[in-house]
């Protein structure tokens, strides 16, 4: 059963990072695209046991490093910082929509800004760039929107014990 | 064990060994450069996954493009108005520009820089962009086999896109010149001042020089100028009017001729060598332009 959610985790953040290549291309409001992969392994955090999430969040990072302009292993240590804060949040006593789209909002931006602070460190100068600020927050906002199908996807699809944090 | 005794649990352990492992492969591939395994990793990646991003592509694409026109239409009465503006400019402008083609004409011939008009080209369809939002690059369906090399430039009806950077047999990646670790080397057409422009990282451009002794006009055409790229190539228009204040140092903002936004095919020119070009580039990525160094995926 292990192996098997993992995998199923891992084909979904996979065609997440695809989707986002190909679909987001096109369609960018304002000139920003979601952040699909990483909205992908928090919904997936919700869901999976913390060695698994942490271990898909690494993986799936890994495989949209790899499909990115930026060094490997970048996108890989961001995914695992969302993935464990994730995992350290879920079991609060925070229940209900608003308080999963906060969730939702506040650990893209979270996402985002590490990668942005590990890709400055290693030479991307993402910081300094003149519409940062518009790359991390205006994706987390466009993760709020697209939340609860993906909420919806990983839950029918890994079949999640039950929760206090759930959409 | 943490020194208060409290033993680490092993989600906490797992996250701190995955973070590390995450540091150590980013500054190896940092770290190294040209045929490395990471990029030879990152090719294959790239290999395996254009098949299925073409099929998204080719599926998703007509109906993306209705969605997007639609969330496009709140914005076409402003660009509407924009380019009314731009036409009345680039009519005035019109006139103006026939004695300096024939002065930049005559500069060409003198400096050897004709045009890239007819130089080989490969025309491409870009079928995935960048994995995430901070992402400048794009990748086309066209690779080795099709005798695209890493330094090549990149074209459209527009101006200059950007450069390969990353080449399998079949795709390749295009690093676009609106990344700021993109530099190209450039003239300004009407005072044949030559400067650097450099990606921002967003729609526009940041246009270096460094012996501007004329002031740059809004408008005014800025070329590549042979260094890197095939010279003549449009890479945008100055978006200010400036003029040095200090020195001969003068700093502009370019707005540049493609519409990054909006690319569908490209070409890419093949017939031209940046051999003789300064190849230093500050993307360990990029490996030094060359038609006969070994060339990712192939035999």
């Amino acid at each position: 059963m292990t192996s098997g959610k993992v995998i199923i985790a891992l084909g979904l953040v996979v065609a997440a990072v695809l989707i986002q290549t190909t679909v987001f291309q096109h369609i960018r409001p304002l000139g920003y695209a979601p952040a699909l992969g990483m909205l992908t392994v928090i919904a997936l955090s919700r869901f999976l046991d913390p060695e698994q999430a942490l271990f898909v969040a690494f993986t799936g990072g890994f495989f949209q490093d790899l499909l990115s302009a930026s060094p490997l292993g970048l996108w890989a240590s961001t995914f695992t910082v969302v993935a464990f804060i994730a995992l350290k949040v879920r079991d609060r006593e925070i229940a209900g929509t608003p308080a999963v789209l906060l969730g939702v909002f506040g650990l893209t931006v979270i996402g985002q800004l590490t990668y942005a602070v590990l890709g400055t460190l290693f030479g991307q100068g993402i910081i300094n760039r003149p519409e940062f600020i518009g790359h991390v927050f205006v994706p987390a906002l466009y993760n709020v929107v697209l939340a609860y199908p993906i909420f919806w996807l990983t839950k029918v699809t890994v079949r999640p014990p039950e929760r206090t944090w759930a959409a | 064990m943490f020194p208060s005794g409290r033993r680490l649990d092993r989600s906490t352990a797992l996250f701190i060994t995955l973070l590390a492992v995450g540091f150590l492969i980013a500054t190896f591939d940092v770290r190294s450069s040209g045929d490395s395994v990471t990029t030879v990793i990152r090719g294959g990646a790239q290999t395996l996954a254009a098949p299925i991003q073409e099929a998204i592509d080719l599926v998703v694409r007509p109906a993306v493009g209705f969605v997007d026109g639609i969330s496009n239409v709140a914005g076409l009465s402003d660009q509407n108005e924009r380019l009314e503006g731009e036409v009345r400019r680039l009519e005035q402008r019109l006139l103006e520009t026939s004695a300096l083609e024939r002065r930049v004409a005559e500069l060409e011939a003198i400096n050897d820089l004709a045009p890239p008009e007819d130089l080989a080209t490969v025309t491409a369809r870009i079928y995935s962009a960048g994995a995430s939002t901070f992402d400048q690059i794009r990748l086309i369906n066209r690779g080795s086999d099709n005798g695209i090399v890493v330094g090549q430039a990149v074209v459209d009806e527009d101006g200059l896109i950007g450069r390969i950077d990353l080449v399998t047999k079949s795709s390749a990646r295009v690093r676009l010149i609106t990344d700021p670790l993109v530099s190209v080397g450039v003239r300004v057409q009407d005072t044949n001042h030559t400067g650097v422009v450099t990606g921002r990282g967003d729609d526009l451009l940041r246009l270096d020089m460094f012996d501007a002794t004329e002031p740059v006009r809004e408008g005014a055409v800025v070329l590549t100028d042979g260094s890197l790229f095939p010279p003549g190539i449009v890479v945008g228009f100055a978006d200010e009017t400036k003029s040095a204040d200090v020195g001969f140092a003068l700093r502009v903002t370019v707005d540049p001729a493609a519409a990054f936004s909006q690319l569908d095919f490209v070409k890419v020119v093949v017939g031209w060598s940046p051999l003789d070009a300064d190849v230093e580039d500050r993307d360990p990525l990029v490996k030094a332009p060359s038609f006969t160094e070994p060339r990712l995926g192939g035999a």
